[in-house]
């Protein structure tokens, strides 16, 4: 009986510990109501750290984090120094709702960086356009919102698109099998170009649709045996593209003959199916890792010293860099002005950087970025070989292929 | 024809990647009745294991595959003796407690090997098609159909010819008569759920070079594997390959056919309508209980 | 008698939690910590379902985000309708349909522009789903580990199409943008006070109401069949109708759980009916005590609590799921019926009664008992 009682108020005790461990919010009123202190500005970092879309986004986190490095160790904005409030929202759409809401309402961030899926990005969004607040999106996306409470510095479809289709057009043929993961963006992506391949007389054999993290591919590859087309565009995401461009090969099919034209394959998914199952396929993105610039060396050498001299950077960690800059400078330009999220917005058009691709500028009509498109042909030894490059950097279109629809900076309106 | 024949082979590549997935597992839910749903992570380590040993080792994929089978025996047989052990007379509460082990398991991964995705070489000599009776195959998924054969053989052996699979298979019958037999039945299920999950090992090993690396790359296989066990029911190996040969057939067509999701919702859906009528399974004879 | 006894303790504890959970916005009046807490008692309201129709039944039902994620998108459909027409197509067309080149409304989107009619199919869709399965699942006699694999399969397969009809579901992204809810000229805001006794006031129903049919004869043979289905059949009891009632009951407490989370969190998604947070409704009320609805519901609260928490403080950032891993077997190992266990210890021995009883369940026991003197009067 005695030894009953000892476990049960050990148990107890710990049962204890663990509620207050639980609930500080109880114990210590208002603990993470604190307001930022002077001298700080302080930022909300929510990408996933564990979890399944963790693969991509703990290198966002990376790149994110060593620009608030280089920036602080540089002085700071007008002396005042970046600090990171970093989240876990484990790849849930739920769990990213619940710690943008810490970061804006109990942390009080003053914006916040975050996420890789559209479906994360739409999970956040209630919280800051209620609460007025900027989330700064560095992922390539579908081109079909027009939040005033986000900057967008991925590429939208007209970017990626609009010198790729014809180029493949031209060097390869018409007929496309369009191949995507199941969501928003391979079909919006997969739209824009039924749309281009139908101003250029090409046609669609096939449009396909597996399910996120899908890794068997013998029915869709003997399905484009079958059709035999001149291009497989592909919006596959993730681990699915390593599975994809592995059993392309494994299956005796020829990229000199019948290449994957890919919007989402990065150095990150090469590294992992090796170059040998990449070579020959092309890919159309604003960066590549092997780009030669000086901002790019310097990116890339930073990054490999902090984490890794195995880490490869990719068109979504290098947005993911560039955008705290871009942040930072709009901050400066507010000088003495109070620090508000909608201030910082408004400060942030027109701000050009000189990012690792090229200068980039946000649009002041939407908030999205003018990018550096470049066609890249992926080589055995996991890096791209730069084929075309735009002239010019690219003017963000989103709703490109819906006219009629306009973003502004009040809004969509309808034209 | 060559239409008929590129099908048939593409079902049995999904069926013996089923059965090399599902093989471990069976055999665990069969003899102990333990469902463990750990059994992805064990697929996963098994490719941690060749992806390790290839980057600090240089090692061919096949030498590989004999540790992968050794390491994640081990690790399943430390959980066994850990965990699994003390809830034997709950089996339901196993489906708990090896969550938890794969939670673990999956973040202690992504901690110690990183969060990315990894690679892992596929061997040249297999990296290629092969044409069969005028239609072309992957070399590699050959590879894969003969070595489910092979350990599906050494499986069988194992449990036919072995002292080991006598007493296997008494235990699971009647662990307190085979007891009195002198029997130590702690010790076959420890070896039974470490030899399940060897298998799950050299399963991700082997599917590592077609397929990707990622610490969450076994919780799509694992309930796959699980529909393939129930259906196959738990009283042989035999059923296990027919249930996987079926499954990976029909899911091949379908996703022919429709496309792959559509197969596999009509898959799950026919091996749901089909456990309520055949719960034993589709190779057993039913027996009433109660 | 004891049994009565026991019943005053439980009551005490099941009064005192609802007493706390309403008075808790006096005590910190703030609208992040009130949608934040409004979510966990959520959780809670869906793990005390589950504890109804396992803990009480024995029906293990690892789809229960099924029902959960079906509520949630009948309410977020309405909602969906009424938001302001910018971001959507011609005559309120929701703009992910437009995005799909959806033409018209499809038609059984048409009813959900009313208020009164969502609510129902929020609890009625689950109910009636539940209720199918169940009569094929029980009419058939399936049990334990069946019920596990059925429920967990209907659940993918329920999620893959849901995923896979984007133009009519928003597919992966789910149903998002969306107006408030206001019923009785109240509005519903994630983050207001109303919202939150909305959430509360539904556990309080939910707990006390299921503590009252544990109570009644339904309950004590729900409890028996949980014990030893065929010793109910023998008595001549239609169990199969019993545990569908369970389990269908269970289901449209769960789809109202679904609305009021559309209600907090401000989206439905597919993520809702996923595998993970089915799991992981098992697992609170397994951590939490299975044969406790109470047991259930802080349970739940209680770990979405330590998580959150745990991952928010920079120290566990990498290491909280871990623990949290590591949490899980540990309750399932030592404590199997879970920390209210440890509670009821507790009263045990705040009576200065022996320990001899041991980890039985008390109400299990009275179940038994009660059959045992129906035997002695029907023999």
């Amino acid at each position: 009986m005695n030894s009953t009682r000892r476990n049960f108020l050990k148990a107890s005790a710990a049962l204890g510990a663990a509620c207050s461990v639980g609930f500080p919010d109880i114990w210590i009123k208002n603990a993470s109501l604190a307001h930022a202190a002077g001298g700080e500005v302080k930022v909300g970092i929510l990408y996933s750290l564990t979890g399944t879309t963790a693969i991509i986004e703990k290198s966002l986190n990376q790149a994110c984090l060593m620009a608030i490095e280089e920036i602080n160790a540089a002085g700071g904005i007008n002396g005042m120094q970046i600090k990171p409030v970093v989240e876990d929202p484990a790849s849930d759409p739920a769990t990213f709702a619940e710690k943008a809401r810490k970061l804006v309402l109990g942390d009080k961030c003053v914006s916040l960086f975050g996420s890789y899926t559209s479906a994360s990005r739409k999970a956040v969004l209630p919280v800051v356009e209620k609460y007025h607040n900027l989330y700064w999106y560095p992922t390539l996306y579908e081109g079909r919102e027009c939040s005033q409470n986000v900057i967008y510095t991925g590429a939208v479809p007209n970017q990626q698109q609009q010198d790729f289709v014809p180029w493949l057009v031209k060097n390869f043929g018409k007929k496309f099998y369009l191949i995507g993961s199941n969501y928003i963006y391979p079909k919006e992506e997969n739209n824009v170009c039924k749309i281009l391949l139908k101003r250029l007389g090409g046609e669609v054999v096939g449009e396909e649709y597996v399910p996120l993290g899908h890794s068997e591919f013998s029915s869709v590859i003997q399905k484009i045996k079958d059709t035999q087309p001149n291009v497989i565009f592909s919006t596959v995401v993730g681990d699915s593209v390593v599975a994809l461009h592995r059993q392309y090969k494994a299956a005796g099919l020829d990229p000199a003959k019948m290449p994957m034209a890919s919007l989402t394959t990065s150095e990150e998914e090469i590294a992992a199916m090796g170059g040998e199952f990449a070579e020959g396929h092309f890919t159309s993105a604003p960066y590549f890792m092997s780009y030669d610039s000086p901002e790019n060396q310097k990116f890339v050498a930073a990054f490999k010293k902090k984490y890794g001299p195995d880490k490869v950077t990719n068109f979504v960690s290098e947005p993911a860099y560039f955008q705290v800059y871009l942040f930072k400078q709009a901050v400066e330009k507010l000088g003495g002005k109070d620090i508000t999220p909608p201030e910082i917005r408004k400060a942030s058009w027109d701000q050009e950087f000189k990012a690792p691709q090229g200068v980039v500028k946000i649009d002041p009509k939407n908030s999205h970025t003018y990018l550096w498109p470049k066609i890249g042909e992926a080589q055995r030894n996991g890096q791209f070989k730069i084929i075309e490059q735009s002239k010019e950097s690219i003017e963000p279109k989103p709703y490109w292929a819906y006219p009629g629809q306009v973003c502004t900076p009040e809004g969509l309106k309808q034209a | 024809m060559s239409d008929i024949l590129n099908q048939v082979f593409t079902g049995l590549s999904l069926a013996s990647i089923l059965l090399l997935v599902s093989l471990g597992l069976a055999i665990i839910y069969g003899t102990m009745g333990v469902i463990n749903l750990a059994h992805g992570e064990f697929v996963m380590l098994g490719a941690y294991t060749v992806w390790f040993l290839q980057k600090n080792f240089g090692l061919d994929l096949l030498p590989c595959l004999v540790v992968s089978f050794f390491a994640v025996a081990a690790a399943g047989w430390l959980i066994e003796r850990l965990i699994v052990r003390h809830l034997y007379k709950r089996p339901l509460d196993t489906i708990l407690a090896t969550w938890g082990v794969s939670v673990i398991l999956q973040q202690g991964i992504r901690l110690t090997a990183g969060a990315e995705l990894r690679y892992v070489k596929m061997p040249g000599w297999l990296s290629n098609a092969v044409p069969v009776l005028g239609v072309e195959v992957s070399a590699y998924r050959i590879f894969i159909f003969v070595l489910t054969l092979l350990l599906l053989a050494a499986t069988y052996l194992l449990f036919a010819r072995t002292r080991y699979g006598f007493s296997l298979r008494a235990v699971t019958q009647n662990q307190e008569v085979s007891r009195c037999f002198g029997i130590n039945a702690a010790r076959v299920y420890s070896l039974t759920f470490a030899y399940g999950a060897g298998l799950a090992g050299v399963a991700g090993a082997l599917i590592a070079p077609l397929k990707s690396v990622s610490p969450d790359m076994g919780t799509g296989a694992v309930i796959d594997a699980f529909m393939v066990v129930v259906m196959g029911g738990v009283a042989s190996l035999m059923g296990t390959v027919a249930s996987a040969a079926i499954i990976g057939q029909v899911s091949g067509l379908l996703a022919f056919v429709y496309n792959d999701t559509v197969a596999k919702a009509l898959v799950f859906f026919g091996v749901v309508i089909l456990i309520r009528f055949m719960p034993e399974g589709i190779f057993s004879v039913r027996v009433r209980r109660g | 008698m004891t049994d009565t006894n026991s019943m005053r303790w439980r009551l005490t504890g099941y009064v005192l939690f609802c007493v706390i959970i309403l008075v808790f916005p006096y005590i910190l009046n703030n609208d992040y910590l009130l949608n934040k807490y409004a979510r966990y008692l959520i959780f809670g309201v869906l793990s005390a379902a589950l504890s109804f129709s396992w803990g009480y039944t024995g029906i293990l039902n690892l789809g229960q985000a099924v029902s959960f994620g079906l509520g949630s998108y009948a309410m977020a459909m309405a909602l969906k309708l009424r938001t302001i027409p910018i971001q959507t197509g011609a005559g309120g067309l929701p703009d992910f349909m437009v995005w799909n080149n959806v033409k018209a409304l499809p038609w059984f989107w048409e009813p959900f522009h009313s208020y009164t009619f969502a609510v129902f199919a929020g609890l009625g869709i689950p109910m009636l789903l539940a209720f199918v399965l169940g009569w094929f699942m029980f009419r058939g006699r399936i049990t334990g580990v069946f019920v596990a694999i059925i429920t967990l399969a209907m659940l993918v397969v329920i999620n893959l199409v849901i995923v896979d009809q984007q133009k009519y579901t928003g597919g992966f992204n789910g149903i998002t943008d969306l107006s408030t809810f206001k019923a009785f000229g109240v509005g519903f805001d994630a983050y207001s006070l109303s919202t939150y006794y909305l959430v509360a006031g539904t556990l309080c129903v939910v707990l006390l109401g299921g503590l009252a049919i544990t109570r009644t004869k339904l309950g004590l043979i729900l409890q028996a069949i949980r014990d030893d289905e065929n010793r109910v059949r023998y008595f001549g009891y239609d169990v199969a109708s019993y545990q569908n009632f369970a389990f269908t009951l269970s289901a449209g407490v769960a789809g109202f759980a679904g609305m009021l989370y559309t209600l907090v969190m401000e989206f439905a998604s597919p993520t809702f009916l996923s595998v993970q947070l089915s799991l992981s409704i098992v697992i609170w009320c397994a951590v939490g005590g299975r044969g406790s609805l109470l047991g259930a519901a802080l349970g739940a609260i209680l770990v979405t609590g330590v998580q959150g928490n745990l991952s928010e403080s920079p120290t566990f950032l990498d290491t909280w799921m871990l623990i949290m891993g590591a949490i899980f077997i540990i309750v399932v190992l030592f404590l199997p019926n879970g920390l209210i266990s440890l509670a009821e210890k507790g009263v045990r021995l705040l009576k200065h009664k022996s320990a001899r009883e041991t980890a039985t369940h008390p109400v299990a026991g009275a179940a038994i008992a009660t059959f045992d003197s129906k035997r002695v009067r029907e023999s």
